[in-house]
This record gives structure tokens, C-alpha cells and sequence, in this order.
């Protein structure tokens, strides 16, 4: 486990008397959980959807900020920010989604003399645009996936830098997105047609035929770093997570740590992950995605998640670190109360997104009242949910019931536990996603985490 | 002239002194010393073992704990004002106010100087005593005049009460600190408070006018505490809780950041100097870098006579506080009374201007010999001429007081030595250019005043263990006293031996009198002397003066050396 100091005695408080939750549903309970153990009071605003939420009532004052629709509720920074004024409170805690990871409410949070549980708006703006984000993450030392580096001026240039890159590779509009001004080439030929088609598309739907060259990674693992930095230029890394299991670039099922990794891959990597952290000047809790070729084994920066992840509970798990009390404490001032050596992982464990879905058809969203609700039971099993028995969830917002996550002394325990907890588990009145998890956590393939983006074990139907 | 061709001056000690010269008078300095030392030890002490005690359980640092954290490795804490209030009691309890409750030093944060105005929380809480006030305000006037950023370390539980008639309502007053803290922001000093406890009252208006207000989780800023608010017991108020962090940093904007504790609000404080722009010396020391003195300074401990009749090579004392013991005198041959030059110090050029010891030739009788540490027409002219190019050449001046007074008599009426007097307090009076002064023994009447002592207002004047600071010395004071008793040579005339003894006792009793005056304890207890140094200090001291004095650049006029007024001087004065 990891050594690590506990807050600083001889102060009255660690940190702020009152914080405003500017989220909803289960990382809003999660949040007032880590503010209660601090002796910190939560505010929550919320719609007039979510008045009997138990994230309402599990607050210290709640704040009805508008109707159902985020737009006129949880993405209206004005209200947020009145709320937060009326009910003193002296920082804002954005959750995931919304508007964490928007650099215009951070920079009118910070403006309004609040503490921001997050880092500077500079670097949201940094890590929320893939060019800029790679250059700075290139200039930091991280790894790329190979590719020409930047904009191709001529055919010859693009079949220079394939050989050197090396086939197959995907010709991507500068201005795409969406799929758009995309096409793969296997080979030279390929690529002579590619130029001339991706960039008519690219100049149809962008208005900018501009291209460059990547290696085309025909399938990967996703494997991200966690990170921690505080505004004194500490950062560590709390080593990684895999969430290969997605359906759609929804995550499904996450783990810590990556069966994949070695010890000293991980260390390596975790330290320059850390490294490129602190060189931005990254500030609170971040989580730096790779993507890894399964052939190789190299390990390819995507992008930066500039927030909390919904997963974070695998890697409190394996390491005792509570990520969200060290958002708040980073926020209030801190300097890093351990070093990378005091960090260490034990065990592993497993995170299930039990949504309110129904996988065999087409994971449509299932919103209704939950009539019945036993949670999971057994050994170091944790349950951080959204709703409770009894809570209406409403069409609005995200289908999540909760997140079932377990532990065990190494990956084996850890799934046999996750399916002893699901067998446990009886959720009434909507439909869940628990059986699907059933599903993969019994496949070989995954007792032997052979994982890979795009497939789902146990479930050919639903992969890619 | 535009070369500045600086000559190496002085020699090892051993050819300055005999051995058995040497250890007598060092062991006379060493005795002198020992007051001051165990002084500063007693102020450093504070409150003792109690008030650092009562200060740690409350999770907070010492002052002298956070002067630790703020100052750069190596970096030398200089304070003034350590005598204040040495000594005096106050109120019933006949308290004590080592320092008046509050540490002003200079100090090197990030290389760069600083002033550090920090109340002494194991002294009564850091309250404010009489002469607190004036002892802050003159830290502020001095980062004033050099431009240096302003740290406050607050942590003052307001003014001591029993005497806030000696502190409230005065025109140096405590009110007149805020008034110095405007001035400082109007004038573009960066101002930095931590605010790490208590801050009521007077104590909570000295943060905000400050640029940056850092409040740690303990701290609290009130116009007036919880106990003077009418409802507040039974509304379970504190002072904490209505001028908190929570408060001031979220709600009322009164305070800029809020860190965890003293360790986080230094660390803060130090990367906001970070900030700042960084020195300008290296720009001004024209491509030389600073260098030691080639003799110690140490020696001057034993080469300054402690005994202020016994007489000294000047010039021996310059060679250990300039860089290289280098030094261009300016009019040598002129006014020989006094000793005028350039030098280096830190490598920067200073203006050097020092009274000789001993006997000098006199011009007006060849072949015949006068004291020196005496001002006649001459001398006075030279200083006047070398403080005014100085000024005008943006040399900072450095004077070097061991002066008994101005000639007297029919000649030096007639010479109108107090035309010429008042010309060198003019120029004094009206420079801009940051002078220090000196005092290194005698600093007596009108000398001291017309070689700018405080009075004439430079940055900071310093004293010495054997500084004798007086309007006279005793013996003269006596001789003035009782001149109706004495005859042309100033012997006793007395009826009778009882007669003689009675006045001579008298004299002895005001020459007694005068002698304790001059402890310069006494000076610096009541603020007319801002420091006492060790002569051994000295140098170290004039470093950092001279630093300061070119490290904000853009206030004050620094002109290149290749068009000093300076060199008009020498080449009136060359031979033709």
C-alpha cells in the first residue's frame, strides 16, 4: 500500500469551508463524500429533474438552478457562478462532463476569486485541441504514433514520409473530424488515390484540403496514466488503467493495472507521463490516454483528459491514494504530501459501468423508476452509485446506475469477486448492462486480458 | 580622464601593526563588542522559551523560524533597528519589547534584496509598542529610497494597549504606516504581506494597500475582533470566523490566495519575487566582476583603535571594505583632512568619503602639522564638490564619520567655515543619490551633521561597538560648563584644594554623564542610529547597501562612468 501522509495536523482546516459541486448524479455523491471526510460543506445546484436525487439530499444546501435541459441548467455558467455566490462558497468542483473540461468557465471561476478543483484554463485550452495538445506533448517527450510530423506540401512528400513511416498509414485531414477527410492506404498505390480523394472531401466539408500522415494502428489496447500535480511543479504518476472494453468510445469495463504492462514499461513511461505532466504545468488530477500497438507493444499519446475520470475508483483502489480529496487539497494550496517512491500499486481492480441499458438492443437507454435495488455484497466490493432504490432516472442526462468496482490480491481474485458481487447485485425496473459484464468477465479471453479496442469478449455481436 | 584607473591601497596587517599593538587592541574591540553581541542575543531571544512555545502549539513558525525558510541558501539577514526599545519596561507587568516586537531586515530572496518587515510573534503576540511604528515606517522609508520589494510577515495581535497613547495618535504614529504603504504602491515598490495569525486592527489594514495578500488557514484580518461585537457570544462568533480566509479570499476580496500554513504562505511569498524582475547589478558593474578586499576584513577589528584618541591609517581601513582594495582618490593633495575616492564595492562603483586620523600637514604654516578628524575650509570645500559630483553622477556615496567637530577660532571665522559648512549640508540636504553613513568612532556636533548623519536622511547610518555620538565630548562639554573656573590653558583656578577637587569632580561628573550618552546602545534604543554593526560586519553590510542601491533600475539617474562630473574635478586640479 502506499505510504502517504495524512493532512497536516496543527492546521485548522486542510482546506475551504464550502465547495459548490457543479455536476450531478454519481461523481456529485462521490465529491460530497470526499468534502464530508474533509469537513468541507457541499453545495449542489441541480434541475428541477433531478429535485429527488439522492446527490440533492446528500448535500449540505442545494441550489435548483434551472429546467431539465443542461443547456438552460448544468452547462449555464451564469447560474453556477450566482449559486456559488449566494451560497458563499470559495471553490467549484466541476465533476466530469459538463463543463470540466471548458476553459471559459475555469477562466470566469478563476476571475471571480473561486478556487478552481482543476488546472489552469491555459492548459484546458492546451490538452483540448489535438494539434496543440500532441506538439506539447511531443515537445515534452512523450511518444506519438508515428507520422509525418506535420502538413504534407505534395504527393511526393506524402510517399516519402509512408516509407518512412511505414504502411499501412491513414492520410487525416488537419481540419477533419468525425471521419471526414479520413482514408487509409495500404500501399503507395493506395496512397496516390487517398491524396486526391481525402483532400476533395476534406475541402467539400472543412474548406481546407490541408493533410498529414499517421501510422494506420489497426487495432490497440487504450491504456491511460493518472496523474497528480500540484501548483508547485510536484507531479506523479498513480500508474495506469485499461479500458480496452468500449463500445462506441464508451468505456464499459475498466481495470488497474494493465495486464499488458510490465513493471518496468509502466515506471518508464508512468515517470515521463509525470515528467510531461509537471512541463505543462498541469495542475490536480489528469489522465494522459495511449494507445498501444498490440504488435510491438509501443505506447502512442492520444490525448489528455484534463478532469476526473469516471474510472478513478480502479486506481484508488490499487494504490489507497482518495483521488477526489486530493483534487481538493492540491486546489487549496498544497504542495504533494508524498513522492512517486511512497506510491506503490497492491492488487487489482475492476470497475463495471452498470448503466441503465439494454445491451441486446442496441444499448438503448432505459429510463424509468429503479422499484428495486439490493446493491452488491462481499469482500472489499464498493458500489459508488447514482441512484438508490426507489430514484426516477430521468431521460436527460446519462443512463448511469452505478459503478461497480471490486478488489482482489491480484487479477483473478479480482474477477472472481466481480462476478461473485454481480451475482449479488438485483436491480428492478430498468433495465442494466450487469448481464453483459457477466458475459465478458466469464470469457477466457479475458480471464487471459487479451483485450482489444473494438471487441467485447464474449459478445462477437457487438464488436467492431 | 574617462579611464577610472583605481590604485590598490593598504597593506597586510602585520606591516600596519605590531604584533603586541595588534592583540592589545583587538582585545579592547573584543570588549566592546560583548555588549552588543549578547544584546542582539537577548533581542533575538524574545519572549524565550515560552513565547516560541506558545507560538508552536499552535502549528505556527517563529520569526526567526520563517526568516529561515523565506531567505536564499547562504543569503545574510541584516537588520535595523535590532536595539529599539532595548531594555525598557512597559506598563504594570514592567514588560519588555525586545526589537519593539518586530524584526526589519534585509535579506536575499531569489538574489534579490528584499526588506522584510515581520512582527516578532514571540513577543507578546506581536503587538505594537512604542516606537514599533516608527521602527516599521523606517524600514518602509528606507525600501522606499531603494526601491526594494516589501515582505511583510504579519502576525500582530494590535497595539499594547497601556501605551497606545505613545503609539496611536502621532504623526509617526501607527496610522502613518498605511500612509507609507500607499506611498510605497504610488512610487511602484512591489508590496508582498503573508498574513499568518492574528491581524486586528492597525495590524489588519497594513496587508491589503499591499499588491499580493496570502492569508494561511489559521490567519484572520478584522477591523475589530469578536470580542468588542455586541451578539457575538451568543452567536458563538470568532474573530476567526468572521475574517477568515473564507471570508477575505472568497467573499470580500480583501485577500488574494489562501495557502494551508506558514510553510506554503513563505513558499508562495518567495515565488511571487520570482516574479519580479531580476537585479540590475550585473547590468551596472560594467564588466567587472565584485571581488573580496585583498586584506581581511576581519582585521579592521583590531586596526580601528577601540580608544578614540589613539590614531589610524584611513586609508588601511578603505582596503578592507573595497573590492580588490582598490580605490581612485579624487583631490588628494587637497583639504588632507579628509579622504575622497571611488572604489568598487560588489563591483559597483561607490563615492568614498572618510575623515583621516592622526596629524596631516597644514597648508597655512609649512612644515607644520594639524589634527585631522577636524573639518577646515578645505576639507569641507573637497566634500562639498565630491558629494555634489557624485550626486550628479549617480555614484552612490558612502561616508565614513570619525570626526571631532569644525576647526573653531578667529581663523575659522574668518575663513566663513560656516558658509562653507552650510554649502556641504545644502548639497547633502538636496542629493538624491542613496548615501549610508557610517559612524566609526567620533560622530561629534556639527561634523556629524555636515559628514550626513541621520539627521540629513541617508538610507541607513550604522554604528559601531566604539561610535561616539554626541553634540560634543565630555571633556569639552565640561570645559564649556565650567569656564568661568578655568584659565586660557583650561586648568582649574580654585581658592582652595577642597575648591579644586568639588569642580573637578564636576567636570568628571560631566564628562561621566556625556560618556554614557554615548553608549550607542543609547542612540539605537531610541531609533538615532539605525543598526550597530562589528567593524568586522562592515563590509558586508556595504555590499548589500550597494547592491540595493543598483538593483531597481529606471528611478534614479546612473550615468556611464566615461562622463562622470567626476573627472572635471581632476583635471581643474592637474598640474598645468
Amino acid at each position: 500500500m502506499t505510504r502517504a501522509a495524512a493532512p497536516r495536523r496543527g492546521t485548522l482546516r486542510a482546506v475551504f469551508r464550502r465547495i459548490l459541486i457543479a455536476n450531478r448524479g454519481e461523481i456529485a455523491r462521490r465529491i460530497i463524500r470526499a468534502c464530508d471526510a474533509l469537513g468541507i460543506e457541499s453545495v449542489v445546484v441541480h434541475s428541477t429533474a433531478d429535485a429527488d436525487m439522492p446527490f440533492v439530499r446528500e448535500a449540505t444546501e442545494a441550489v435548483c438552478i434551472g429546467p431539465a435541459r443542461a443547456a438552460e441548467s448544468y452547462l449555464d455558467m451564469e447560474a453556477i457562478l450566482q449559486a456559488a455566490a449566494q451560497t458563499e462558497s470559495q471553490a467549484i468542483h466541476p465533476g466530469y462532463g459538463f463543463l470540466a473540461e471548458n476553459a471559459l468557465f475555469a477562466q470566469m471561476v478563476l476571475q471571480q476569486r473561486l478556487a478552481w478543483i482543476g488546472p489552469p484554463p491555459r492548459v484546458i485550452r492546451l490538452m483540448g485541441e489535438k494539434s496543440p495538445a500532441k506538439d506539447a506533448m511531443r515537445a515534452a517527450g512523450l511518444p506519438l504514433v508515428p507520422g509525418s510530423g506535420g502538413l504534407l506540401d505534395s504527393l511526393d512528400e506524402a510517399l516519402e514520409q509512408a516509407d518512412r513511416i511505414g504502411y499501412p498509414v491513414l492520410l487525416k485531414a488537419d481540419a477533419g473530424g468525425g471521419g471526414k477527410g479520413m482514408r487509409r492506404a495500404d500501399s503507395p498505390d493506395a496512397l496516390r488515390e487517398a491524396w486526391v480523394s481525402a483532400r476533395g472531401e476534406a475541402l467539400a466539408s472543412f474548406g481546407n484540403d490541408a493533410v498529414y500522415l499517421e501510422r494506420y494502428l489497426t487495432s490497440g489496447r487504450h491504456i491511460e496514466f493518472q496523474v497528480l500535480a500540484d501548483s508547485w511543479g510536484n507531479a506523479v504518476h498513480l500508474f495506469e488503467r485499461e479500458c480496452s472494453i468500449q463500445r462506441r468510445h464508451q468505456k464499459l469495463l475498466e481495470e488497474a493495472p494493465s495486464p499488458a504492462l510490465s513493471h518496468e514499461q509502466r515506471m518508464a513511461m508512468g515517470k515521463r507521463v509525470a515528467d510531461a505532466s509537471a512541463a505543462i504545468g498541469y495542475v490536480g488530477a489528469g489522465t494522459v490516454e495511449f494507445l498501444q500497438d498490440p504488435d510491438s507493444g509501443e505506447l502512442y499519446f492520444i490525448e489528455m483528459n484534463t478532469r476526473l475520470q469516471v474510472e478513478h475508483p480502479v486506481t484508488e483502489e490499487i494504490t489507497g491514494i482518495d483521488l477526489v480529496q486530493a483534487q481538493i487539497r492540491i486546489a487549496a494550496g498544497e504542495k504533494l504530501w508524498f513522492t512517486q517512491d511512497d506510491l506503490s500499486i497492491t492488487g487489482h481492480a475492476i470497475e463495471l459501468r452498470i448503466n441503465a441499458e439494454d445491451p441486446d438492443d442496441g444499448f438503448r437507454p432505459g429510463p424509468g423508476l429503479v422499484s428495486a435495488l439490493t446493491p452488491p455484497t462481499g469482500e472489499r466490493v464498493r458500489w459508488d452509485a447514482a441512484v438508490e432504490q426507489g430514484t426516477k432516472i430521468s431521460p436527460y442526462y446519462d443512463s448511469m446506475v452505478a459503478k461497480l468496482i471490486t478488489w482482489g490480491p491480484d487479477r483473478d481474485a479480482a474477477i472472481d469477486r466481480s462476478l461473485a458481487a454481480l451475482d449479488s447485485l438485483s436491480v428492478d425496473g430498468v433495465p442494466t448492462t450487469a448481464s453483459l459484464h457477466e458475459t465478458i468477465l466469464g470469457t477466457d479471453a479475458f480471464r487471459a486480458g487479451d483485450l482489444r479496442v473494438g471487441i467485447i469478449p464474449g459478445r462477437p455481436d457487438l464488436s467492431d | 580622464m574617462a579611464k577610472i584607473l583605481l590604485h590598490p591601497i593598504g597593506h597586510e596587517r602585520d606591516a600596519v601593526l605590531d604584533d603586541a599593538t595588534w592583540e592589545r587592541q583587538l582585545a579592547l574591540m573584543q570588549e566592546r563588542e560583548a555588549p552588543i553581541t549578547e544584546g542582539r542575543a537577548w533581542v533575538a531571544d524574545g519572549w524565550g522559551d515560552k513565547g516560541r512555545g506558545r507560538v508552536h502549539r499552535k502549528g505556527k513558525l517563529t520569526v526567526w523560524e520563517r526568516f529561515e525558510l523565506l531567505r536564499d541558501d547562504g543569503a545574510p539577514v541584516l537588520p535595523v533597528g535590532t536595539f529599539v526599545n532595548y531594555k525598557l519596561e512597559f506598563g504594570d507587568r514592567k514588560q519588555t519589547s525586545p526589537g519593539a516586537g518586530v524584526v526589519t531586515a534585509f535579506t536575499k530572496v531569489h538574489d534579490r534584496w528584499v526588506m522584510v518587515i515581520a512582527n516578532d510573534n514571540t513577543v507578546a503576540s506581536g503587538s505594537w509598542w512604542p516606537k514599533t511604528p516608527e521602527k516599521i515606517i523606517r524600514a518602509q522609508v528606507m525600501a522606499e529610497r531603494l526601491r526594494v520589494p516589501v515582505l511583510y510577515l504579519v502576525d500582530c495581535s494590535g497595539l499594547f494597549l497601556p501605551e497606545q497613547a505613545n503609539t496611536f495618535p502621532g504623526g509617526k504614529g501607527a496610522g502613518h504606516i498605511f500612509k507609507r504603504n500607499a506611498v510605497l504602491s504610488a512610487e511602484g515598490v512591489p508590496q508582498i504581506a503573508g498574513v499568518f495569525g492574528d491581524c486586528i486592527a492597525g495590524g489588519g489594514y497594513m496587508p491589503i494597500i499591499s499588491d499580493k495578500v496570502y492569508m494561511t488557514e489559521q490567519a484572520y484580518m478584522v477591523i475589530a475582533g469578536a470580542a468588542l461585537i455586541k451578539g457575538a457570544k451568543s452567536q458563538s462568533m470568532t474573530s476567526h470566523g468572521i475574517g477568515g480566509a473564507d471570508v477575505h479570499v472568497g467573499i470580500s476580496g480583501c485577500a488574494d490566495f489562501r495557502v494551508p500554513d506558514d510553510e506554503h504562505c513563505i513558499a508562495a511569498m518567495r515565488r511571487e519575487v520570482a516574479d519580479l524582475p531580476s537585479s540590475a547589478v550585473p547590468y551596472y558593474r560594467y564588466g567587472i566582476d565584485a571581488a573580496p578586499p585583498r586584506f581581511s576584513p576581519d582585521d579592521l577589528t583590531g586596526i580601528l583603535p577601540a580608544d578614540h584618541r589613539v590614531a589610524y591609517d584611513a586609508r588601511e581601513l578603505i582596503a578592507r571594505l573595497v573590492d580588490a582594495s582598490l580605490f581612485q582618490e579624487v583631490l588628494p593633495d587637497h583639504g588632507t583632512e579628509v579622504i575622497t575616492g571611488i572604489a568598487r564595492i560588489s563591483g559597483l562603483y561607490v563615492g568614498i568619503l572618510a575623515n583621516a586620523s592622526g596629524l596631516v600637514d597644514d597648508p597655512n604654516k609649512p612644515g607644520a602639522k594639524r589634527p585631522s578628524g577636524i573639518l577646515y575650509k578645505q576639507g569641507i570645500a573637497k566634500l562639498s564638490a565630491f558629494s555634489r559630483a557624485c550626486n550628479d553622477d549617480g555614484i552612490p556615496i558612502l561616508w565614513l564619520q570619525d570626526i571631532s567637530g569644525f576647526d573653531i577660532g578667529p581663523q575659522a571665522e574668518r575663513h566663513g567655515l560656516l558658509g562653507y559648512g552650510s554649502s556641504l549640508i545644502y548639497a547633502n540636504s538636496t542629493n538624491t543619490v542613496p548615501m549610508a553613513t557610517v559612524l566609526l568612532r567620533k560622530a561629534s556636533g556639527a561634523g556629524y551633521y555636515a559628514m550626513s548623519g541621520l539627521p540629513y536622511d541617508p538610507v541607513i547610518q550604522l554604528s559601531t561597538p566604539v561610535t561616539r555620538l554626541a553634540v560634543m565630548e565630555g571633556r569639552t562639554l565640561s570645559i564649556g560648563a565650567f569656564n568661568t573656573k578655568l584659565d586660557d590653558e583650561f586648568e582649574i583656578v580654585a581658592e582652595s584644594e577642597e575648591e579644586r577637587a568639588k569642580i573637578a569632580a564636576g567636570m568628571k561628573a560631566v564628562e561621566a554623564r556625556i560618556e554614557a550618552d554615548m553608549n550607542p546602545i543609547n542612540a539605537a534604543r531610541q531609533m538615532d542610529t539605525d543598526e550597530i554593526v562589528l567593524v568586522s560586519e562592515l563590509r558586508e553590510r556595504l555590499v548589500a547597501w550597494a547592491e540595493m542601491a543598483y538593483q531597481t533600475y529606471g528611478h534614479r539617474r546612473i550615468k556611464n562612468p566615461r562622463i562622470w562630473s567626476m573627472h572635471d574635478l581632476a583635471v581643474l586640479t592637474e598640474p598645468r
